[in-house]
């Protein structure tokens, strides 16, 4: 089971592999400001599935969901039991 | 609540197969919608410009992966004699009302599934000085499971006001002309609410597109009485600029458009204010109040 620290550092990387060097932060607001794109989205799903070990429902993102590691972890970084 | 019977006496032709012929005043109506638009779209300066029927199959691949239960290709014969004769020689159309199909040539074109592609399409390859606002209108084609009299069409009128800049000008334009609907439909008594929205993409469950507007505030629809969408706003980012290689300060260009389904807005203003025409509000009044202020 991986701890939040391990999700969050997990994100970090996928984040920055696709950033193309632009410098990021837990609250960079990753899809406003086109740090990632659409085409990134179902790659981080699978990813945020399989950290967190539980299936993410794409019904019911909501917007602001991704916008942000923060983000990110205040919606899915909940390890399940 | 507005009836078929209703609409059908104001001048609404309906064909079951989700298209709807329009006549007398509610033909009068449409034409004035379109031109409340076309005056809302001067607040930009925008150009009109007039587009066909259809698009290069070869230019739509996104989309035509993305919405392939909607579209409408154009589809001719085979022109070698020998074919054309084979087809006219047979029962042409059969008893169900099918087309008895020959050999067909290569489907190349789609017909217009958003009047907006007309316009990425026709700008390819232009570095923008300054942002660029057009209008246009088509006819647009989408098919569905069911249809109901301008409600829900197979083919319907959109109009639309597109915005090809940076991010900060399309973004400055988006915000304008939410407002300016908002005036409009304050103006002439159309109470609507702006609503986040997705398009119905197939298979959207993995869908970069549909998981983007779930996320982001993409897009947005114009929606009366609840649940009849009669605009939608949209913010594309650089997708169609880097498609089509428009260029904007240096970068692919963002775009941005508003589109408007004017059977929408017939259904919306006969179920507001009634089917006697002269209980109908001075669209075109409205709109230059909306377009000067």
């Amino acid at each position: 089971m991986r701890s939040e620290a391990e999700i969050r550092e997990q994100l970090r990387t996928f984040v920055r592999h696709h950033a193309g060097g632009v410098d990021i932060t837990d609250d960079t607001e990753l899809f406003t400001l086109r740090v990632l794109r659409s085409v990134h989205l179902p790659e981080l799903i699978i990813l945020l599935e399989r950290l967190r070990g539980a299936p993410i429902d794409v019904e019911q993102l909501r917007i602001g969901d991704f916008d942000g590691i923060d983000a990110m972890m205040a919606r899915f970084g909940a390890v399940q039991p | 609540m507005t009836g078929p019977a209703d609409l059908a006496r104001i001048g609404l032709r309906w064909d079951p197969s989700g298209q709807a012929g329009l006549t007398g005043p509610l033909l009068a109506l449409a034409n004035d919608c379109d031109r409340a638009f076309q005056t809302i779209a001067s607040r930009w300066r925008s150009r009109e410009e007039a587009y066909p029927a259809t698009l290069p199959a070869s230019s739509l691949h996104g989309h035509l992966r993305s919405f392939p239960h909607q579209v409408t290709f154009a589809t001719t014969l085979d022109p070698a004699d020998a074919n054309l004769g084979e087809f006219t020689d047979g029962p042409v159309v059969d008893r169900t009302g099918a087309v008895a199909l020959t050999r067909t040539a290569p489907v190349t074109a789609v017909l217009t599934p958003a009047a907006c592609h007309h316009v990425y399409h026709a700008h390819q390859g232009e570095q923008l000085p300054t942002a660029v606002h057009v209008t246009t209108r088509n006819t647009c084609f989408r098919r569905e499971s069911s249809y109901e009299p301008l409600r829900r069409q197979w083919t319907f009128a959109m109009r639309e006001i597109v915005c090809l800049g940076t991010a900060e000008e399309t973004t400055s334009f988006l915000a304008q002309a939410r407002a300016a609907i908002d005036y409009f439909t304050l103006l002439i008594d159309l109470p609507t609410d702006w609503t986040p929205a997705t398009d119905p993409f197939f298979r959207p469950e993995r869908h970069p597109g549909h998981l983007l507007q779930r996320i982001q505030p993409v897009k947005h629809e114009a929606i009366y009485g609840g649940s009849l969408a009669l605009g939608s706003a949209n913010l594309h980012h650089d997708h169609f600029g880097s498609a089509y290689s428009i260029t904007r300060a240096g970068t692919p260009a963002t775009t941005a458009c508003i589109a408007f389904g004017l059977e929408r807005w017939l259904y919306a203003l006969v179920d507001r204010h009634g089917p006697d025409p002269d209980s109908w509000p001075d669209l075109l009044a409205a709109a230059r109040q909306v377009a000067t202020r």
